[in-house]
């Protein structure tokens, strides 16, 4: 850097080219994280444990899972899907304890 | 749930009520169904009338206090006639009601773990998220006077006119970088990758399996020479031997970088052995390296960089696009737990990079052409095998097709043929 910078400014403003983000979905670009898909799909396997079964632990780790793959989602990631996701698992806490508003029984406490 | 409880308190009174009356069934003599009443009224006549029927038939249990009810009740009563069974009050069991249907909270421990758990996950985040919003720019800071008297470009932030020159936000835990305007160079993606601080499953493993915060530069070049290079710690060097498409395809196997004065935590991989020794064999380049060993990650320059190897089920239709590449990848100093001063102490390691493209621009005329020559025969052949594949593939499906038309060709022809000899 010390050479080029003696021997000439290496600034060059016409050759300035311009940011193309890659596609989103592509191995290593940047801030691509498989998590939050991961997440987005374990929230909706256990809300629908949750509603279905009702299994009020379900709904909770649900709830958790949406909670992971909101922190880990992309800045300019679909929003909607991240609602929905919350709203699903929300849903199924609420749903299970207004069925049965007994304590939550864990799941190791059956066996 | 209180309402529940109540009822169920009811019931278990009534059924205790109910066993008060085996007791002195003669409290409840008019309740009793009409069979027994003669019987009843027998009894009556035994102890005297002197208990008049409860008033009140809703307030079961009002008569047991009510003193007037009992009035030479036991004085009356013949001696041994009926042993008075019990004098006292009647023994009151109450049903045993389950744990679970008792209104509580200290039965909801579970519950309140979970929102306890939630309520700490968010404070994480947000404090996470501001300690790396900190970092990044503090490194941004550190080193934007460096980046502006190399790039007429500081930041993209991807509209028409640039305007807010910095860093873009990936998500939380990733800021880029694009610089653009220089000589030599289309453009350098600068990446930092920090921790998932504001994830607490992240900030979990890092205390099972630490790790630090990367900055991972990326230099697309305008030309360059052809060969792969890679130096990198040997936990780094496996997986990108394993990921990485150019370097997985031309230079699998791993050197130890002894002979060029690192110690042995540095693993080589390399196409051509002189570019090595031109790369490393540069003074300036193995002071920088001997002197921040612990945050150098790995070098990686490739004329065929095409970024990590596309997932197995996907099969690629055509090669992928490679561009000249220098990959520098750099760990912020401090396990996890970078200063301020230690950012600052990074900038030698970017001025390596430019220090690098300097270099890797001299090494065109360095390098032999012999060895370019091999490569590039190498290279070919490659490029042929699989041209050839393809070629293969197609001949193949082009004889299924040919072999269907043909057969009908050949139908026809034979129809033609009888026609032409029945006409005959």
């Amino acid at each position: 850097m010390q050479t080029a910078n003696h021997s000439s400014d290496p600034k060059r403003a016409d050759k300035i080219t311009r940011y193309k983000p890659p596609a989103q979905g592509t191995p290593g670009a940047p801030g691509e994280d498989p998590t939050t898909d991961y997440m987005n799909v374990l929230g909706m396997i256990f809300s629908m444990c949750g509603l279905m079964m009702r299994l009020k632990w379900c709904a909770w780790v649900a709830l958790y899972c949406s909670c992971i793959s909101f922190a880990n989602a992309r800045v300019n990631d679909d929003t909607k899907q991240m609602l929905s996701s919350f709203m699903l698992s929300i849903s199924a806490v609420v749903m299970s304890y207004l069925q049965n508003p007994q304590p939550m029984t864990p799941p190791w406490s059956n066996i | 749930m209180r309402v529940l409880v109540l009822v169920l308190v009811v019931a278990a009174a009534v059924s205790v009520s109910g066993r008060a009356q085996d007791y002195e069934d003669n409290d409840f003599a008019e309740f009793e169904v009409f069979d027994e009443e003669e019987e009843v009224m027998e009894d009556d006549d035994d102890q005297g009338s002197e208990e008049p029927s409860p008033r009140d038939e809703n307030d079961e249990f009002s008569h047991f206090h009510d003193e007037e009810e009992f009035i030479g009740f036991d004085s009356e009563r013949p001696q041994g006639a009926r042993m008075p069974k019990t004098q006292e009050e009647p023994k009151i069991t109450i049903a045993n009601v389950p744990l679970h249907l008792r209104s509580n909270w200290d039965s909801f421990y579970l519950e309140m773990l979970m929102i306890a758990g939630l309520v700490v996950y968010f404070i994480n985040f947000i404090v996470g998220k501001s300690k790396n919003q900190k970092l990044a720019n503090a490194w941004f800071t550190s080193h934007k006077n460096l980046l502006e008297q190399n790039f007429a470009l500081v930041g993209d932030d991807g509209k028409q006119v640039p305007e807010s020159g910095g860093l873009q936000k990936e998500s939380e835990n990733v800021y880029t970088l694009w610089c653009s305007g220089r000589t030599n160079m289309e453009g350098m993606l600068v990446e930092l990758k920090f921790i998932k601080r504001q994830d607490m499953i992240g900030v979990v493993s890092q205390l099972i399996r630490p790790s630090s915060d990367q900055l991972l530069v990326k230099v697309h070049l305008d030309e360059m020479d052809s060969f792969v290079f890679a130096l990198a710690t040997k936990k780094t060097a496996a997986r990108l031997s394993k990921e990485m498409t150019d370097i997985s395809t031309f230079c699998p196997e791993k050197k130890s970088a002894d002979k060029f004065g690192f110690g042995s935590q540095y693993v080589l991989m390399n196409e051509l052995g002189e570019v090595a020794s031109t790369v490393l064999g540069d003074p300036k380049v193995t002071a920088v390296l001997n002197k921040f060993s612990g945050m150098v990650d790995f070098l990686h320059f490739s004329d065929q960089y095409s970024g990590p190897k596309q997932p197995e089920d996907t099969q690629p239709t055509k090669l992928p696009e490679v561009r000249r590449a220098l990959v520098f990848g750099f760990n912020f100093p401090g396990r996890g737990n970078p200063s301020l001063e230690a950012i600052e102490s990074m900038r030698p390691l970017l001025q390596l990079v430019f220090h690098g493209k300097a270099k890797a621009e001299k090494n065109r005329s360095r390098v032999e052409e012999a060895f370019l020559k091999a490569t590039h025969a190498a290279r070919a052949e490659m490029a042929q095998a699989k041209r050839e594949e393809r070629k293969r593939m197609e001949r193949e499906k082009m004889l299924e097709v040919s072999t269907v038309v043909g057969g009908m060709h050949g139908g026809m022809v034979c129809i033609l043929l009888s026609y032409r000899s029945i006409l005959q």
